[in-house]
């Protein structure tokens, strides 16, 4: 089947094509410290909000700039600046996951992807709800 | 030992010897059919047949129980069983208990398990001599059903999980446990269900898609069954309706998700190429190409061990998706993605992978030989060599897809970081609109050709009227249609337009191919019905996707100079805008107006009110004016009130407009604390804040006593003000002060960008004085993003439409002397 082997190879290279062109647009995970590396490069940031830190978000002045500090795993941490509304929960929120690059000091983040408890139900929520729950009820007990 | 209060303890048992029942009988089944088959035509046959049929009877009916039994725990509100506790509350609704089912992981696989079982029982009517080697594979699927749900312990190892474990069970450490009154006291109401959740659709998207999802069995166990019974090529006619089924009801459920997260999620739009929706979407692709293969080798002999290839690989990738989606392998990626239940199911459900992959491959080692091998080539101007280029085109899409959904568990594998760059929507357009034109033009040109080989004159003859229709009308709409979709440069709004026109074409020639050549004869006309409706689709997707327009851009933001990515486009527009209550803002074409909010506190969700009005500028004239309600549900926690907002929306024929709230100023949550400062002023003076300055204009006074025209007050100070910010931006403003009846009254004013409120006040001495506060709190605001979705119509017209042809070709199927069994 001839025209078949044809069709096959001509199949094959477009797939390679269409991977290949894939690779131009991949990128990775990344820490503060490796995004910092790849100052303009777009990564992937894994990190989490540094509560300590303040949130700023005032939709009457712009409500398309948030600005906060991220804090990874290893403790490292930068400002980020996302030009968009705050998300829901964003304070919430466990892990961010946010798309964007290092520009100078700031991480210019195009988009955040949020893992809430909430939303996520994960266990352990559960009993943490019922021991602040029990604590409560222990501190009405004790008064008069 | 405590003795716990309040519990209801042997429903949950009841639910968990249903469970074990579940498993036992569907292991019954599995090995009495299989027995069965092997024993065909021998004296055991018939009794092995009758267990198998008694016991897959007993299973369908254990999993119908299991349903009850959960749904009367929710219903119930037994908190003390952590599905309900986790799943469900006491305000919700009760047309969205079955949603608590879908949330989880153990109500999706019973969802799933109740569609295997019925279609079990219909196999089991109809299915005759396939019987016992088809159900055999579909009763093997029950057991891997109910296991999920066992939730016992070998060595430690948890094997499913049970949706029938007590919270204290669960947790066994958390202190409230150990208080007798647990139920009374602590666990008096659940989580509730993820708002995201309370709408219609997920009512009931998810079980049509479970039905077109588990109903990939069926072909899947035919083609099984052939290798078996070695009778390689008899298997194609049985499992012939059952893909059409598949494929018809499977797009349907595809696409009312795709509606659902139209209407309640905010990603913007029906389809983000989220993991979650590639991962149905890829499996229907190849059903799709199955079906065409199939008709190619009942039509010419072609095609048998592709069609193999595509129905196996089609059911594997089922399995694939719940495992990619169900593990948390997708962790970070998916805006969806579901609990992961841990190692656990993750080793689970690899196994299922891979005992459903060795099953057909096994079978297919063992009897390749039996293939009916046909020498002679395909002609180029036949039916079934371009019927085979689409389904390979199919294919290949199915498997980019896939191939990028699986970073992350590739990433997993290998220990690699790799994810999607920047654009993750373009780099699946990108591919996917070259794959619409070629599947649009096949679509539109294979019907014309008949099998074996096809005369040029015939069909230029049948194609000359259609080509040339589609050329002029694709031409105009891409003239007058107003398709400028330059993001991705020339290249891609090129291959848009041909795109389109492919579609046009297809519809064209589809719908023209019904009328003429087939004169309206329902008998022949489900693929031209079903490729009318994809061709509809097409035109819809392109159409809506490339005229999707941002309504709320904004660019009065903070220009950051220089802000272009790595491809030296621009960045996106800023999306968001912010609305002051009852101050109309220029949006676009449009004015739009916050007009209120009301609070319902049942369910603690705030309605908003927004007007759009457009005016036409040269007549004056009020060209359009709407209301939309957007909402949200306010949630409560440490960290004070959070939003989760539903879109609200504006539908018309053509188009539909969605608005969806980012952000608002909850006045509970005012806390102003700002005061006003008291400066005495004079005409001309300036008074400085903390932004910039005021101009005091004249100040003009008025009383009843030498100006009639002032009947409601007694007498009025007015001032007309100008405040210059540091920007340099002036506006105007007029505080007054009244007195009326000896009591002062005051009417402030306001500079929203300054958060200054200034108002105007007498001093003791009758001196005149400024007010002046700056504050956040001085007004209600909420910031929102709209965006206009047109021809979204085509869209949902076409899927019906699909929908109804893939029925016509699955009813006539099961009618044509084809279909013998």
């Amino acid at each position: 089947m001839k025209k078949m082997h044809i069709l096959g190879l001509v199949l094959i290279a477009i797939v390679i094509a269409a991977l290949l062109s894939l690779l131009d647009d991949l990128s990775t995970y990344d820490s503060v410290e490796s995004a910092r590396k790849k100052e303009g490069k777009f990564v992937h940031l894994i990190a989490k909000l540094d509560t300590s830190k303040p949130v700023i978000y005032d939709p009457i002045k712009d409500p398309n700039y948030l600005a906060f500090t991220a804090i990874d795993s290893l403790g490292s941490s930068t400002n980020v600046v996302y030009k968009n509304a705050k998300p829901t929960d964003f304070e919430k929120s466990q892990r961010i996951v946010m798309k964007g690059s290092m520009q100078g000091d700031v991480f210019q983040c195009n988009e955040i992807v949020m893992k809430c408890p909430s939303k996520y139900k994960e266990q352990g929520v559960a009993p943490t709800n019922a021991v602040s729950a029990a604590s409560i009820e222990e501190k009405k007990s004790t008064q008069p | 030992m405590i003795k716990y209060i309040g519990e209801h303890l042997l429903i949950g048992q009841i639910g968990n010897f249903i469970v074990l029942l579940a498993l036992c009988s569907s292991i019954l089944s599995a090995f009495a059919y299989y027995k069965a088959t092997v024993n065909s035509g021998e004296l055991s046959e018939g009794p092995w047949m009758k267990v198998g049929r008694t016991s897959f009877w007993i299973n369908a009916i254990s999993i119908v129980a299991l349903f009850l039994v959960l749904y009367l725990i929710i219903y119930n509100h037994y908190f003390e069983y952590k599905y309900a506790h986790q799943h469900s509350k006491r305000s919700l609704d009760v047309q969205y208990l079955l949603s608590c089912f879908w949330e989880g992981q153990e109500g999706s696989f019973m969802l799933w398990s109740f569609w295997n079982a019925v279609l079990g029982l219909v196999l089991i009517k109809t299915a005759k001599k396939w019987e016992s080697s088809v159900l055999f594979t579909v009763a093997l699927v029950q057991i891997f059903l109910a296991s999920y749900l066992i939730g016992i312990y070998i060595f430690d190892v948890r094997i499913g999980t049970n949706p029938f474990v007590l919270m204290r069970n669960e947790f066994p450490d958390a202190p409230i446990f150990q208080d007798p009154d647990y139920l009374g006291k602590y666990l008096t109401d659940g989580n509730g269900l993820n708002i995201l959740l309370q709408n219609y659709w997920m009512v009931i998207h998810p079980p049509v898609l479970f039905l077109g999802f588990s109903s990939a069995i069926v072909p899947f166990a035919f083609a099984v069954a052939g290798f078996w019974k070695k009778d390689v090529s008899g298997w194609v006619r049985p499992a012939m309706p059952w893909a059409l089924f598949c494929a018809g009801v499977l797009g349907l459920g595809i696409m009312m998700g795709a509606a659902w997260a139209y209407e309640s999620l905010t990603f913007g739009g029906y389809w983000a190429w989220d993991p979650v929706e590639n991962a149905s979407l890829v499996p229907w692709l190849l059903m799709v190409a199955g079906i065409h293969t199939m008709l190619i080798f009942q039509h010419t002999g072609y095609a048998l061990k592709a069609s193999f290839l595509f129905i196996i690989l089609a059911y594997i990738l089922e399995l694939y998706a719940t495992f990619l989606t169900r593990t948390g392998v997708l962790g970070d990626t998916s805006v969806h993605s579901f609990t992961g239940e841990g190692s656990t199911l993750y080793w689970h459900m690899i196994v299922m992978m891979l005992i459903f992959i060795l099953l057909p491959l096994v079978l297919y080692v063992k009897n390749q030989k039996l293939i009916p091998v046909i020498t002679k080539e395909e002609s180029m101007n036949s039916r079934e060599f371009w019927m085979f280029v689409g389904s390979l085109m199919l294919f290949i899409s199915g498997g980019y897809i896939i191939v990028l959904t699986s970073l992350p568990f590739f990433n997993k594998l290998f220990g690699t970081k790799w994810a999607i760059g920047q654009d993750v929507e373009y780099v699946y357009n990108r591919i996917m609109v070259m794959v619409a034109l070629i599947i649009g033009l096949l679509t539109a040109i294979v019907q014309y050709l008949k099998y074996k080989d096809t005369s040029r004159k015939y069909i230029w003859s049948k194609l000359t009227i259609p080509t040339i229709t589609a050329i002029v009308l694709s031409a105009l709409l891409s003239l007058f249609g107003g398709i400028s979709y330059e993001k991705y440069g020339i290249g891609f709004l090129v291959a848009i337009h041909i795109a389109l026109w492919a579609a046009v074409y297809s519809f064209i020639a589809n719908a023209m191919y019904f009328f003429v050549v087939l004169k309206g004869k329902m008998k022949a006309a489900g693929s031209s019905i079903t490729h009318v409706g994809f061709a509809l689709m097409l035109i819809g997707i392109l159409i809506s996707s490339s005229k999707k327009e941002l309504i709320s851009e904004n660019r009065t933001g903070i220009a950051v100079s220089g802000l272009k990515d790595a491809k030296g486009r621009d960045e996106n527009p800023l999306e968001n805008i912010t609305l002051i209550h009852n101050i109309p803002t220029p949006m676009g074409k449009y004015t739009v107006t916050y007009l209120g909010d009301s609070t319902e506190t049942k369910n603690n969700k705030v309605y908003f009110k927004i007007n759009f009005k457009q005016t036409d500028t040269v007549q004056g004239k009020e060209v359009e004016n709407f209301d939309v309600t957007p909402n949200a549900f306010l949630m409560k926690s440490e960290e004070g009130t959070q939003l989760s907002s539903n879109p609200g929306a504006k539908h018309y024929i053509s188009n539909d407009v969605f608005v969806y709230i980012t952000s608002w100023l909850n006045p509970d949550n005012i806390k102003d604390t700002a005061a006003f400062r008291n400066i005495p002023v004079n005409s001309g003076d300036t008074v400085y804040y903390s932004n910039g300055f005021v101009l005091v204009g004249k100040v003009l006074t008025a009383n009843k006593n030498d100006n009639p025209e002032l009947p409601l007050v007694d007498s009025a100070w007015l001032s007309e003000l100008t405040v210059v910010s540091k920007e340099g931006v002036k506006s105007s403003i007029a505080p007054a002060f009244f007195i009326k009846d000896g009591q002062p009254s005051f009417k402030t004013d306001t500079v929203m960008q300054q958060n200054l409120v200034v108002g105007l006040q007498r001093g003791a001495n009758g001196q005149v004085e400024l007010a002046i506060k700056e504050s956040s709190a001085v007004m209600r605001y909420i910031t929102l993003k709209a965006y206009r979705f047109p021809w979204i119509n085509l869209l949902w017209l076409g899927t019906i439409i699909m929908f109804v042809g893939f029925m016509i070709s699955m009813y006539h199927k099961l009618k044509s002397k084809l279909y013998v069994v």
